[in-house]
């Protein structure tokens, strides 16, 4: 992408509308190409801007393996990459640069992402038998309290880094790599000032001139100093998060509506700022990088958050209409116009935002652990699936998975080798005493990454916005105020219809034995009567259906684990593991590691998305039907287990349907729903795009949590959506 | 009481106000040529069959009881004369082959359903609304349904053709928060015509009926049938007559779904190959409606 000067006529019409409407133009653009370079392909929009073809970055390894790790590899090898850094202004935006580059794509990281130094060997026995995703050598995933970094600016931080030293002799490993890590950040303002400028001098458009010259001022302004406005916020916002994913994709937010707010404000008291002027920012922030934020819900003393700058943060995405990932926190004393707004840009727009958590479960949930109310609510929705306290803790959440289906397998085969007397009760005995062996390996695989990461890839921007590192001259992954630990099972569906179908056609209906069923599984139904005995399983009455034998099966299956992943804590004090059920877009991964199932599933075949049942779940696939199941199995500690769902673009049609999709919301809360994901989606048009992605370049999906333009999906990521439309 | 059910659809959001679950009851006592339900129509359950999806097993040929199924030379062939809608076939067709159309519920195994949803009609004003087929024609199955919704607090509607005798209206109206009728064609012997029946009962009904509760009128949109000013003109300006709680009007596009369902009934469909217009063709008949003097005026 280059840096584009008069393009546009000195007369032409620049109203902020009109410049959005030229952003998103370009960001088209910009898709079309990235959809094509595999970096970009398969994941969240991200915001970013491919890279031009006549750089690239040389590394400076630090280790014979031809990668670099720790302290000093990480921050040398960034601030050389951002003092390197290419850049990128538009001059229509209200903001400098766009990031290109995520250090653990590059080549050197590729096989190398764990320092080899600190080899787990010992571990992979139970995670390739259970099929354990141990997040070992897992980054990000937490969320920093960027309240740290608006206070202090970069001036601040370098000196808070400086202060601690002194008071921490010994760690100048982490002080020098955190000072580098700014230090490299500033170098790429400097740069993005100095084109501001040259770009401004040759500009003709009056408007776009000026911009650039309030860029180069903002960013002059900004590069010591913390922010004093609330233009000077959002870029500050966009610098940090430009560095962090550049570093290693971080990609959470924090509540847009409440620690922006205070910037705008300000500003409209003193005249700085119109609101127009300031949705334009937001919609530029957005566009920036659709981060995960979250707006609404209740502060820490229980106060609405929901403001007129909460309705104007929706109107800049509407402005945008692009891929987007904030999320709504839904009380039970919600501003029902507030609600109703937000499902009515869901169905005008079709792109998959906002989404919908829920205030009451999360926050019981989270409070069981030990933790008040008032931190509870601080909890915020800030990833794919996940909540985090900015700041206060350290996660892995989506980093750690259990395939279920898995360790279901293991117990089959167990069962079946034993031989004597089968029943689904004694399947359950080994299924359960497996998740527990999983469990126990994954909690471990954890501590191991605890014990190494800073090692291997200290967290050296999160790390500035967190509370404990700078403080104590550690890694957050050894300062955090508090270490809540994700692992989260998947296949809920896949073993709770294994377990229904048996018990059902097996136990029940004496259609078939275990040992016929088994061979059928082994030889993945391609034996004479195969398929028939495939399709008899998969007619069962399944998980989603409502009240079944497998919704049964599931509830059971989610307390067990519930119960195995917090007794894991014991083992680990200080540690707190949080059980929840998501597989991200690990369901064809994961799927690839089981044979055939008992829910008629074939060998290989992707496990199910997340909490959601398999597709097909129910003739008149009801959400209320599906809803319930997945509030039924929620893992209970604040972590997820999300509602996914994919609507017709008529049923939110008129303010009556309007309100019928918001009771719907309101009552799945109520139900104990933790996270909901929509997805508006015409049935039609997405099997056409499936066909041509290229006809439907400003097609958003919410692929898993993320959304994503189609364009830029695999065919592999596209059956992921497209099959959730077709067997639903 | 045991009753025969199509289907059960939750999170139903055009059957009501609300979110709702409509029970489709089995059987109806019109027979419209455009019917695109016609797996309804008799009250016994029916074998759908959908050879395209046989795997030829031929487990259903073992398992009918009266002999009605033979290898044919294009696969499972029914004798209908013989078929007694038992379903002991479809029970060993996983494949969708062979569907069961009807299915004998108790009382307290659809409330057990219903009752699923109690959130969600609490919190949307929504409830439960009897359907079809035409549900009067099980009549007592159906008023003691609504009884077991009353006594849970759940309110409910009622969505029928008004042509049972006004004795079954009688019974039922004390138990519905709501009534939903359609008005399919307005000239009586057009009526018999395409629907079998005439309608002065329905006419009379819709004239007592509209004085006991809220309600809504609903009609067919069919091509060739009413799709004109005229014939809509004449059906609004009747219901604007009725007065009453008219909760709305509505005009309901021509639904062609139904055709795979004749065929795998093997039964004739009058309206094959039928599309409706463009939705943008039902605004006039809408604004006929409107000229009638009807305030609220939808188009579904």
């Amino acid at each position: 992408m280059e840096n584009r000067v008069n393009v546009f006529p000195p007369e032409t019409a620049m109203g902020y509308r009109e410049r959005i409407r030229i952003l998103r133009e370009r960001k088209l653009e910009a898709t079309q190409v990235k959809s094509k370079i595999k970096e970009y392909q398969d994941g969240d929009d991200y915001g970013s801007v491919p890279a031009p073809e006549d750089y690239h970055f040389q590394c400076e390894p630090n280790h014979d393996n031809g990668s670099w790790y720790g302290y000093e590899g990480w921050s040398r090898n960034f601030y050389k990459l951002m003092s390197e850094h290419p850049v990128y202004i538009d001059s229509v935006d209200a903001f400098s640069c766009r990031w290109m580059y995520c250090m653990v794509w590059f080549d050197e990281k590729k096989g190398a992402a764990w320092n080899p130094d600190f080899p787990y060997d010992h571990l992979k026995a139970a995670q390739e038998k259970y099929g354990i995703v141990p997040g070992i050598g897992a980054d990000a995933h937490f969320a920093g309290d960027y309240e740290i970094g608006l206070e202090l600016g970069w001036g601040g931080l370098l000196a808070k880094l400086e202060e601690y030293r002194r008071k921490n002799p010994g760690h100048d490993a982490f002080y020098d790599g955190e000072a580098l890590v700014i230090r490299g950040i500033q170098n790429w303002m400097k740069h993005a000032i100095a084109e501001a400028r040259r770009l401004a001098e040759a500009e003709r458009h009056p408007v776009l001139r000026q911009n650039l010259l309030d860029m180069a001022e903002v960013n002059e302004h900004i590069l010591e100093a913390p922010p004093a406005t609330l233009r000077e916020a959002c870029q500050w916002v966009c610098w940090f998060n430009m560095a962090s994913r550049t570093y290693n994709r971080d990609g959470a937010g924090f509540q847009l509506d409440q620690l922006l707010k205070t910037y705008y404000d300000r500003d409209l008291a003193a005249g700085r700022v119109t609101r127009e002027e300031a949705v334009f920012y937001l919609a530029c922030l957005l566009l920036n990088d659709p981060h995960y934020y979250q707006i609404g819900g209740l502060d820490e003393a229980g106060n609405s958050l929901i403001s007129e700058f909460s309705y104007m943060v929706l109107e800049a995405a509407d402005l945008l209409n692009s891929a987007c990932n904030i999320t709504v926190r839904v009380d039970k004393d919600i501003d029902r116009a507030f609600l109703h707004k937000a499902v009515d840009y869901l169905f005008k727009n079709k792109n998959g935002w906002p989404r919908f958590s829920g205030d009451d479960a999360l926050s019981k949930g989270f409070m069981r652990l030990g933790y008040s109310q008032e931190l509870a609510r601080k909890r915020i929705a800030v990833g794919c699936h996940w909540m985090s306290l900015p700041g206060l803790e350290y996660t892995l959440n989506d980093c750690v998975k259990i395939n279920g289906a898995k360790v279901f397998e293991v117990a089959l085969d167990d069962m079946m080798a034993q031989g004597g007397a089968f029943s689904t009760q004694r399947l359950w005995e080994l299924f359960d005493y497996h998740m527990g062996q999983a469990v126990a390996a994954t909690a471990e695989g954890i501590a191991f990454h605890l014990e190494h990461q800073e090692d291997n890839e200290p967290e050296l921007l999160l790390n500035l916005l967190s509370h404990g590192p700078v403080e104590t001259g550690l890694d957050v992954t050894k300062s955090a105020k508090y270490f809540n630990l994700c692992i989260d099972g998947t296949a809920i569906a896949t073993v709770a219809d294994s377990f229904g179908a048996l018990e059902q056609r097996v136990e029940r209906e004496g259609r078939i034995s275990w040992e016929e069923l088994y061979r059928h599984l082994k030889s993945d139904f391609q034996e004479p009567g195969g398929e028939r005995v495939r399709q008899m399983l998969q007619a069962s009455n399944r998980y989603g259906g409502g009240d079944t034998l497998s919704d049964h099966w599931a509830v059971k299956i989610s307390r067990a684990f519930s119960q195995q992943v917090r007794d894991a804590s014991k083992s680990y004090p200080g540690y707190q593991f949080i059980p929840g059920w998501f597989s991200w877009s690990n369901t064809i991964q994961l799927g690839k590691q089981v044979g055939a199932t008992p829910n008629g599933r074939r060998a290989y075949e992707p496990i199910n998305h997340g909490a959601n049942p398999h597709p097909g779940f129910r003739k008149d696939g009801a959400l209320t039907a599906m809803t319930n199941s997945i509030c039924a199995i929620q893992p209970g500690y604040g972590n997820t287990a999300p509602v996914q769902l994919e609507l017709d673009p008529g049923m939110g049609r008129g303010e009556e349907a309007v309100q019928k999709i918001a009771d719907y919301i309101l009552t799945l809360m109520e139900l104990g729903g933790t996270l909901l994901n929509i997805n508006i989606i015409d049935g039609q048009k997405i099997l056409e795009a499936d066909k041509d992605p290229s006809k439907y370049p400003d097609l958003v999906v919410r692929v898993t949590g993320f959304t994503a333009y189609f364009c830029a999906l695999t065919p592999e990521f596209r059956k992921l959506v497209v099959d959730r439309i077709l067997l639903k | 009481m045991k009753g025969i059910v199509t289907e059960i659809e939750r999170f139903s959001l055009r059957d009501g106000p609300g979110i709702r679950t409509t029970v489709f009851l089995k059987g109806c006592n019109m027979r419209c040529k455009w019917c695109h339900n016609p797996e309804t129509l008799q009250v016994a359950p029916q074998l759908l069959h959908y050879p395209e999806k046989c795997l030829g097993c031929g487990a259903c040929l073992a398992a009918c009881p009266n002999g009605a199924l033979s290898a044919g030379e294009h696969g499972v062939q029914i004798d209908r004369e013989k078929c007694r809608g038992c379903g002991t076939c479809a029970d060993q067709c996983f494949s969708g082959a062979l569907v069961l159309s009807g299915k004998e519920m108790d009382t307290e195994e659809v409330m057990a359903e219903i009752l699923q949803d109690l959130p969600y009609y609490r919190n949307s004003g929504g409830g439960v609304t009897l359907s079809g087929g035409e549900a009067t024609c099980q009549p007592d199955f159906a008023l003691e349904l609504l009884r077991a919704c009353r006594r849970q607090g759940i309110p409910t509607a009622l969505e029928t053709n008004l042509l049972a005798p006004w004795a079954v209206y009688e019974k039922l109206l004390p138990e519905l928060d709501l009534l939903m009728f359609d008005v399919k064609v307005y000239d009586e012997e057009k009526h018999k015509r395409w629907t079998g029946v005439s309608n002065r009962a329905i006419l009379e009904n819709a004239r007592r009926a509209a004085e006991s509760l809220p309600y809504l009128v609903r009609t067919p949109v069919i091509p060739g049938v009413n799709d004109t000013a005229e014939e809509i003109g004449a059906i609004a300006g009747f219901v604007h007559s009725l007065g009453g709680d008219l909760q709305y009007y509505e005009l309901l596009r021509f639904n062609p779904l139904g055709e795979g369902k004749y065929t795998a009934l093997d039964m004739a469909n009058d309206f094959a190959g039928v599309r409706p217009g463009p939705e943008a063709d039902t605004e006039p008949l809408a604004q006929a409606a409107r000229e009638a003097g009807l305030a609220q005026v939808r188009i579904g």
